[in-house]
């Protein structure tokens, strides 16, 4: 190979830089892990029946540990996924996604008191996703489409929600439940895991 | 660039908008037209004159489809793209690794 010059030289370092700055910002563009979401979906669904049997919709005693449950999971698979493609956990990308959904959810958790106590909990179903969907319609500028329009169908079964509070329950269901596992399973497919 | 080093580089993806498709791809199974926008901060022109010349060469493949009526256009590395990727990051190696050897024996 010819020798090199000093400008070659800087040049291959930037290059190089370049190629995995790229990499990563494309890898963490997808880091939401989609099994993380299929697992979710799950929990969704079994939270959904277990408030069912014991019939009440918005039970605060299953929902709070499938809440507490979710994040546990998706954090875990989110991690996994960064570390299967070399990539930082707590990169960029990831960063301003959390900032940006965490006012919403915030805001859901203070109001699922303030509606339980007030004694409105049929309200609470069509809360929780509204809010939700607004937190993952905001974080998901920062990922795939899919991640966008997750939100917004979950913004949507909300306004259903608190339109007809009746349907709450199943409402939830087709939401933490259905959206998340086929959301989930289009990630898997077509995002690597 | 344009020294005699450079001119040996694989010129199609030595571009910095090419390189960047190839490399998101390499990280990423499957990109749409607009992540691939995002990622790489391109302009829609740009980047589609740049993807139709990767696709050209089979560095590529562009899969057309409608995503809620809409066109949508994902895109996937091919075996060959990967290839010429690895080996420009050889060659990039390589250039930093004589630079190398050249600055200790001097």
């Amino acid at each position: 190979m010819t020798i090199p010059t000093h400008e070659d030289q800087q040049q291959a370092q930037e290059t190089l830089a370049y190629i995995r700055r790229t990499m990563e910002s494309a890898s963490t563009f997808t880091a939401v892990s989609g099994w993380g979401l299929v697992g979710v979906g799950l929990v969704g669904l079994l939270a959904a029946w277990l408030a069912s049997s014991g019939g009440t919709p918005s039970d605060l005693r299953v929902w709070i540990p499938a809440a507490v449950l979710s994040v546990t999971l998706a954090l875990a698979a989110n991690a996994y996924k960064a570390s299967r493609l070399r990539v930082p956990v707590w990169s960029g990308a990831v960063r301003k996604m959390v900032w940006v959904m965490t006012p919403a959810i915030a805001a859901g958790a203070i109001l699922t008191f303030a509606l339980h106590d007030a004694g409105v909990a049929q309200l609470l179903p069509g809360t929780w996703l509204a809010l939700y969907g607004a937190g993952v319609s905001a974080g998901g500028t920062f990922s795939v489409r899919a991640i966008r329009a997750m939100g917004i169908t979950f913004l949507l079964l909300g306004a259903t929600a608190l339109l007809r509070p009746d349907l709450g329950l199943a409402l939830l269901a087709v939401g933490f439940g259905g959206v998340h596992l086929g959301i989930g399973l289009d990630l898997v497919w077509r995002h690597g895991g | 660039m344009g020294s005699s080093v450079t001119d040996e580089l694989d010129r199609l993806i030595h571009e910095r908008v090419r390189l960047g498709i190839v490399s998101a791809l390499a990280a990423d199974e499957s990109l749409s037209f607009g992540d691939l926008k995002k990622i790489l901060s391109a302009t829609d022109g740009n980047l589609s004159v740049h993807a139709r010349k990767l696709e050209e060469a089979g560095y590529i493949k562009a899969t057309k489809g409608f995503a809620d009526r809409k066109p949508k256009t994902e895109f996937r590395l091919t075996t060959k793209g990967r290839r010429a990727l690895e080996n420009y990051l050889d060659q990039m190696e390589a250039i930093l690794s004589v630079a190398r050897d050249a600055l200790e024996r001097a």
